[in-house]
């Protein structure tokens, strides 16, 4: 009783910070014309193209079914949200902070879980992105508390409303940042937790993040590189590529066959691996990297 | 003058940044309501990738397939659009599922044997000369099994 008053007094004092957002309607954007000059003109554009970085929570889970194990004292101490002042340094710290409770979440730490819901909510005022979390997201997540899977289902409800609001108002640059913090937050609890806890699982999807280390370079290089903060973060992805470039993954030509009426797509190329140096050298650098965005 | 220009200039920009906003937050509302149900059982991945397309327009996105994952990808028009194309292709440009307009279907479901990345490319057909240009929300969504 007295630690679920205690966690109704964080959600309530947490929810009177909260503002409240227009909700978007469903309504569909249509245009109407005739004009073939117009029509002509949309036929004739360039293609739409997207970069897809997986999710905090989609790496935690991905790390849990290697084996990994849960190690607090590797997280970004809650204590230093206050020490983020400018919008870059929230943007970086909101995607660690979401990393860590993604982390947390999956792994069934509850208590943390509220604590990096806490950070995460701060960083996310103070970037104006308050609609994202709404007045209800800390009252299901207080209800959830014992519902691991009803909890990760609002976890993740939160992250894509915050990314989407602020794509939805012109501020792709911040949330670009918020990605590459969650992204570097990932690789660098990864490597760590293969410091205690190694296996060939583990080392794959590490070797793995490669692959998604390439769509986020091409994702920030997307954007204006004149804002400092993505040009420093462009300079990080990019000494991690380095690093990266003799790890093998992925690639060759497909065999699909259906299994039970999933496709089962097969490929020539060996799993992926990495070895003790490389391992040494990336999470070195990724430590030396995420400790410069939190600190 | 300049000034007066300039602020008109702002203003449009504003309008436009406005008017892109909101067909955004309407298309994440469309897919939230009516496509994210259809990635049942499978976890919603987390990473929307939309666009408002018109007749002609295609989009396209490199999505990453992780070894002993279940997956279920899905393409997911407004029906002011009607049926589109999609296709997933490896890194040889070889078609490893296709859905046509003609004869769609409502989701890919995959796991693979080792990881690797595949490009997700979904086109709108083209309508008559005649016909009204009709732009809609193409929202391309992939769920995972925890």
């Amino acid at each position: 009783m007295r630690t679920f008053s205690w966690h109704l007094l964080i959600a309530v004092a947490l929810l009177s910070a909260c503002g409240s957002g227009t909700q978007p309607t469903d309504e569909l954007n249509v245009v109407n014309t005739e004009d073939s000059v117009l029509q002509a003109d949309r036929l004739k554009r360039t293609r739409n193209i997207f970069y897809s970085i997986p999710s905090p929570m989609e790496t935690a889970a991905l790390l849990q079914k290697a084996g990994a194990t849960y190690n607090s004292k590797i997280l970004n101490d809650v204590k230093k949200v206050d020490t983020y002042t400018t919008a870059s340094e929230q943007a970086l710290n909101l995607g660690v902070y979401g990393a860590d409770l993604s982390y947390a979440s999956v792994f069934n730490h509850t208590q943390e879980s509220m604590f990096y819901t806490s950070c995460s909510k701060k960083l996310a005022d103070r970037l104006g992105v308050i609609s994202a979390f709404n007045d209800s997201t800390l009252e299901l997540m207080e209800k959830n508390m014992g519902d691991r899977d009803a909890l990760l289902d609002v976890i993740s409800e939160t992250y894509w409303n915050v990314d989407a609001y602020l794509k939805e108002n012109g501020r792709d640059n911040i949330s670009a940042l918020m990605i590459a913090g969650g992204w570097m937050e990932g690789l660098y609890i990864a490597t760590q937790v293969s410091l205690t806890n190694d296996s060939p699982e583990l080392r794959q999807r590490i070797a793995e993040q490669k692959l998604s280390l390439v769509d986020l370079i091409a994702l920030i290089s997307s954007y204006e590189l004149d804002d400092p903060a993505l040009s420093t973060v462009m300079a990080d992805l990019k000494a991690l590529e380095t690093l990266f470039a003799d790890v093998p993954v992925g690639g060759g030509s497909t065999t699909v066959t259906q299994e039970n009426g999933v496709a089962l797509i097969g490929g020539d190329s060996k799993p992926s691996s990495i070895n003790d140096e490389q391992l040494a050298a990336i999470r070195e650098k990724a430590a030396a990297v995420r400790n410069s965005y939190i600190n | 003058m300049l000034t007066r220009n300039t602020f008109i200039q702002a203003s449009m920009v504003g309008a436009f940044l406005l008017l892109a906003g909101n067909a955004q937050a309407q298309c994440r509302s469309f897919a939230k309501n009516k496509c994210v149900p259809g990635l049942a059982p499978y976890k919603f991945n987390e990473t929307f990738n939309s666009a408002q397309l018109a007749p002609g327009e295609e989009a396209e996105v490199n999505l990453t397939f992780y070894s002993g994952q279940d997956y279920r990808v899905m393409v997911c028009a407004h029906p002011i659009l009607g049926e589109v194309n999609w296709k997933l292709v490896d890194s040889n440009n070889k078609i490893v599922f296709e859905s046509l307009a003609d004869e769609p279907k409502p989701n890919f479901d995959l796991k693979v044997a080792t990881t690797m990345q595949m490009k997700l490319v979904v086109w709108v057909p083209t309508q008559g000369k005649n016909e009204m240009v009709h732009v809609g929300c193409v929202a391309i969504m992939v769920g995972f099994m925890e």
